[in-house]
């Protein structure tokens, strides 16, 4: 669990540097008019003014250096902890089952790591930030008192009208900017939508076309956005009104002070600045927003913490055994029921079904990418969890229809960690060698410069799965694959080299060339027999029939 | 068709404060300086009044002429009011039309670069974010430092009316902060710059890595890919440290310009008052150094520091993209026919060749499949002789009127009218859906409510996305049609049709099949294998190409290798066993018996 309090503890080196300067830089800014007053009626009335002057340098140089300091510190502080927080995010969500990973969109899993973990990372320093913003304004308004309650009092008047018309600002914006989102939201989407047909634009040579059109917003987002100009000026004229509003109204309650005597004039000076200073208290909405954000980050993150991560046993697997792939008693809740079958090692075995039939939930139990709530996978007679992390991953290979390749290089991607060697190797077995060495660097062409097929993609995924020792299991992995493809890695696939095979498809030949057939209705094994035996069953002949789209 | 002559995309090479400059417009320039005369006022009086008001009013017992010069106050402020409400309306003059450039030059490099093949992923996100950023920060920009300007002319007009003494004793010490903080921007823009950079590379490494969470999982690969996303980490950590070196400088300035002026004054304050300065004037002098210079300074210093450098880092990004050299256009052609000579096609200098001397001649009206593995060329192929790709050797003759439907069909946000007559803009209702009924859309074409009803994109699939971009090119007038399986995600009979039509239309087509049964339709084959490219009709091909003959009998007749076919086709695999046995006797009959070995062939080669 992230907890504010543990992010805080994590920078309190930094944190105790910035809140002392904090603390300091406060305080100088409330002694500061007092001095400066003292230092004016000083001047006025001939008396001692080196004092004052000596204290008021002194003051000013510990502001100058406490801000230096402060800065420092709270950079430090909070790049330190971002970097913490971000890795140790990624590993969590690294740690979690594929499907409580899947839980989350993606994009809102970088935003987590992106953005709120530098939210989250501010909440020392934001603490420290917001007491000196309390502190300044709130201490401003009780010296003012002090100096005269009455003028206080003007102050306060002042300070309310400030608040009405900054209420008043964002109610308008808001109504105006959703307009000026909209218009522009239609050019993004135009953009979109042409860099997806781009093709289509580039052989029709349409370009200047498909630009008028999507550019044929841009009026609208233009009149939208002097809209917003509009209420900005209009508003902004207002606040600047009320802000010589408090300061008159302060010198005026003190001028009367001043005429009976009660203030001297370096006081009415001080009064003036502390007026100012506390008018601060608006900004007081900007302060707190600035902890409401660092708390709503760590929530962000915590949210992602309570997950439990995946525990990995000691065991390790009997060398004589050759793969067998056990489910006992297998259940997930709505989506597999009481699924008992035994895959024999170095047997190829698909996987057939209607879609949601449960076939990839099958699949992803075979490979330990979630474990059942009830029964247990067992693979040469060990149950999946209590084997080592390394055994597990060693042992099993998994392929996807839509794989996700990593890292900076072709050649990187297919290895994933592994031996860069063993991708060719890798590459050659599942086809995608020859398509490989025709990119620009081969297998070291940058990953982000490779436009592929989702049947390259597929081939890639394969090789990446390829190095597994026992279990191979492939989900609809070769569905992309072009027919020439297909029947190559199909041979690959299906020839007897000694691994077990779980290949769950929607296509007639991979079953029928498989040793076995499981047969999946609705989360439950209709059927285990070869293709051949199924075929004149009408029921499986339909699950094998394509979807019309 | 032809080309439609382009506007050249560069502009030249400009620097992103050029470019600022540039947007400047004189006549908007004058209206917001002269706007920017009444904000003065209020600035000019505070400390003329403030010292008045103690000398003349409240240290003589005078309320009311005290309380006259407040009101003063006020009233210059009013006026003061009604001059930046102006200024601001004149910024939208400023800021709109930057705004409208840049979408304009994001949206046009876009489309440019996309039509290149050299797709930019960041675009939307460039139109989106960081135009916007530019244009807020450049808005910001004017404003900063017009304001530091009307409070600094204010100033210093008010101090010289209150005490020109005054003035030479905080001028030269702005003079200097402001000189230095000049001085440390340029390291200030380079820092930012990287941190801009670390965080995008950042917010790249991690989307990957979290994208592809499930595959990291499944190969077990989570401490390679922990170090990969550590290095972007700890670099976006450092260059955030590396900030913190600018702010500092800027403190320091900030020091010279806003704080040391005071200190000056205060300690002058004695000799002052011997010269005959009032304590309202020393109040005065400071009212003005306090309320007026110090927060003019510390706007401008945190406006050229941050938005001002927000603007030169992200308008620097946009410029790079948009700036970029426009692409060749495609060479213009004639005619029908197609004709390639000895063509070489590669990737990169040390890459295998993708097409390695082919020779391919295509008759005016004749119907070509082409087969062969992906990633083996075919797209390539298709994209050369369209012209979009040129080759690194040999010739190509093509028609200009050559039109090529990917696989990723284009629909667009707008009428289905629009969609459909996108290529022949003038057709009429009746031609449009005669183009609809022949490629087999009729049905989608009323499900989606006719001819008027507005089409989202999203909400289409890609079958029916495909249909409307086969109904578009069959109504275009191009003589040559390239599908580049664009009919993938249509059931084998829907692909029949389609086919069909184009082929009775008469024109040039070459269709790069996605399935066994499209090859067989075509008189004649194109098989690319990666060594051997081979036009042929069937029967030259069944006995020439071994990747052929192997395709036919895996898609024909599903059997374990070694076994005997005859048995297994004779066994419950759904096929015809006589079709099987003939297919793989006599493909080239099969041209002839399309329709019946498309039914046949139907269920596994459509299953996807």
């Amino acid at each position: 669990m992230t907890h504010f309090a543990e992010i805080v503890r994590k920078g309190r080196g930094w944190l105790t540097l910035m809140a002392i300067c904090s603390l300091a830089s406060a305080g100088v800014t409330l002694a500061l008019p007092a001095v400066l007053g003292s230092a004016i009626d000083a001047i006025v009335s001939g008396g001692e003014v080196e004092r004052a002057l000596i204290i008021a340098t002194a003051l000013i140089a510990l502001a100058v250096a406490t801000d230096l300091a402060e800065a420092a510190a709270g950079v430090a502080c909070v790049a330190g902890t971002t970097a913490w927080l971000r890795l140790r995010t990624v590993r969590h969500l690294l740690s979690l089952s594929a499907p409580t990973v899947a839980r989350f969109e993606t994009g809102d899993l970088v935003s987590r790591v992106s953005g709120n973990a530098v939210d989250a990372a501010q909440a020392g320093t934001s603490l420290a930030v917001t007491a000196v913003g309390v502190l300044a304004p709130l201490g401003s308004l009780i010296l003012l008192a002090l100096i005269d309650v009455w003028i206080a009092l003007a102050f306060l008047a002042g300070v309310w009208l400030v608040a009405m018309v900054l209420r008043a600002f964002t109610r308008r914006t808001t109504a105006v900017a959703l307009g000026y989102q909209k218009a522009q939201g239609a050019i993004a989407t135009g953009l979109t939508e042409a860099l997806a047909g781009i093709r289509t634009i580039a052989a029709a040579a349409t370009a200047e076309q498909e630009e008028r059109r999507i550019l044929r917003s841009v009026p609208e987002l233009s009149a939208h956005g002097r809209r917003l100009w509009t209420v900005l000026a209009r508003t902004s004229a207002q606040a600047t009104v009320v802000g010589p509003v408090v300061l008159v109204a302060v010198l005026a309650v003190g001028g009367f002070a001043l005429t009976q005597g009660r203030i001297t004039p370096g006081e009415l000076f001080a009064a003036s600045r502390y007026a100012v200073l506390g008018a601060g208290l608006g900004g007081l909405t900007g302060v707190l927003g600035a902890l409401a954000r660092a708390r709503a980050g760590t929530n962000r993150l915590a949210e992602v913490f309570t997950r439990p991560s995946t525990a990995y046993g000691a065991a390790t697997l009997p060398t004589s055994a050759s793969g067998t792939l056990r489910f006992r008693q297998v259940s997930v809740k709505s989506l597999l029921h009481n699924v008992d079958l035994t895959l024999p090692g170095g047997a190829s075995v698909a996987v057939v079904g209607r879609s949601g039939s449960g076939k990839s939930v099958l699949a992803e139990l075979a490979a330990r990418l979630r474990d059942p709530d009830s029964g247990a996978v067992l693979l040469d007679g060990i149950p999946l969890p209590e084997l080592t992390h390394h055994e597990l991953r060693r042992a099993i290979g998994c392929a996807f229809e839509r794989p996700h390749l990593i890292g900076g290089t072709v050649g990187e991607a297919i290895a994933l960690g592994r031996d860069p060697a063993s991708a060719i190797q890798a590459a050659r077995s599942v086809q995608a060698h020859s398509f490989v060495i025709r990119l620009p660097s081969g297998y070291q062409t940058p990953l982000a410069q490779t436009p592929m097929s989702g049947g390259e993609r597929q081939r890639l995924g394969l090789a990446r799965a390829w190095h597994a020792e026992r279990l191979l299991v492939l989900d609809d992995a070769t569905s992309s694959l072009d027919m020439v493809t297909e029947m190559k890695i199909a041979q690959a696939l299906l020839e007897d080299d000694g691994r077990t095979r779980l290949i769950v498809t929607h296509r007639v030949p991979t079953a029928a060339r498989a040793d076995l057939v499981v047969w999946l209705e609705e989360g439950r094994v209709q059927a285990i027999a070869p293709h051949h035996l199924l075929w004149p069953d009408p029921r499986y002949r339909a699950v094998l029939q394509p979807e019309t789209p | 068709m032809t080309p439609t002559p382009r506007r050249p995309a560069s502009r030249g090479e400009q620097s992103p404060v050029a470019y600022g400059l540039s947007r400047l417009r004189r006549r908007s320039l004058v209206r917001l300086l002269i706007w920017s005369v009444p904000e003065m006022l209020p600035a000019a009086l505070i400390g003329i009044a403030v010292a008045h008001a103690v000398d003349d009013g409240f240290l003589l017992g005078r309320t009311g002429v005290g309380l006259a010069w407040l009101a003063a106050v006020m009233a210059a402020s009013l006026v003061g009011a009604l001059g930046s409400r102006q200024v601001l309306r004149c910024l939208s003059d400023f800021a709109e039309p930057l705004r409208d450039d840049l979408v304009r030059r994001v949206v046009t490099a876009a489309l440019r670069h996309g039509v290149a093949g050299r797709p930019d992923d960041g675009a939307v996100a460039r139109l989106t974010r960081q135009v916007e950023v530019v244009r807020d920060t450049y808005a910001g920009l004017i404003l900063a430092a017009r304001a530091f300007l009307t409070s600094l002319i204010g100033t210093a007009a008010g101090l010289v009316s209150l005490a020109p003494i005054l003035l030479a004793l905080i001028v030269p010490l702005v003079a200097v902060g402001f000189l230095a903080f000049l001085a440390t921007l340029p390291l200030a823009a380079q820092r930012l710059r990287e941190s801009v950079y670390a965080d995008e590379e950042l917010a790249t490494a991690t989307g990957t890595v979290l994208t592809g969470a499930r595959d990291v999982i499944a190969c077990g690969a989570q401490d390679p890919v922990l170090t990969m996303i550590a290095e972007p980490v700890e670099r976006q950590a450092a260059a955030e440290r590396a900030l913190a070196a600018p702010a500092m400088l800027r403190t320091a300035c900030f020091a010279i310009a806003g704080w040391a002026p005071l200190i000056v004054v205060l300690a002058a304050g004695p000799w002052l008052v011997a010269r005959g300065l009032t304590a309202g004037e020393i109040m005065g002098g400071l009212t003005y150094v306090l309320f007026g210079l110090q927060p003019a300074v510390s706007k401008l210093m945190s406006g050229l520091g941050g938005s001002g450098l927000r603007f030169l880092v992200t308008l620097k990004r946009i410029l790079d993209v948009t700036n970029a050299d426009p692409p060749a256009p495609p060479p213009a052609g004639s005619g029908d026919g197609l004709e390639l000579r000895r063509v070489t096609f590669a990737y990169g200098p040390h890459s295998e060749p993708v097409l390695h001397d082919l020779d391919l001649v295509v008759a005016p009206g004749e119907h070509l499949a082409v087969i062969g593995p992906s990633g083996i060329g075919k797209s390539t192929l298709a994209a050369i002789l369209c012209g979009l790709l040129t080759p690194g050797s040999g010739s190509v003759r093509h028609g200009g009127g050559c039109m090529l439907i990917p696989q990723e069909a284009y629909v667009f946000g707008g009428t289905l009218r629009e969609n459909l007559s996108y290529l022949r803009p003038a057709a009429t209702d009746g031609e449009i859906r005669a183009a609809a009924e022949a490629v087999g859309a009729r049905d989608l074409l009323s499900r989606l409510g006719g001819l008027d009803a507005l089409v989202v994109p999203g909400r289409l699939s890609a079958g029916e996305r495909q249909l409307i971009a086969l109904a578009r090119s069959y109504l275009s007038s191009a003589p040559i049609a390239i599908l580049d399986e664009a009919t993938c995600h249509l059931d084998p009979e829907a692909e029949c049709l389609a086919e069909q039509a184009f082929a009775a239309q008469g024109r040039t087509l070459i269709v790069i099949a996605h399935r066994v049964s499209s090859a067989l339709r075509a008189p004649r084959v194109l098989v690319l294998d990666g060594t051997h490219a081979l036009a042929a009709d069937h029967a030259t091909l069944a006995a020439s190409s071994a990747l052929y003959r192997e395709l036919l009998g895996h898609w024909t007749a599903p059997g374990k290798a070694g076994s005997d076919p005859a048995r297994l086709l004779g066994e419950p695999d759904g096929f015809d066993p006589r079709a099987g046995t003939r297919l793989r006797q006599h493909p080239g009959q099969m041209i002839a018996n399309g329709a019946v070995a498309e039914k046949q062939l139907g269920p596994d080669i459509a299953s996807r």
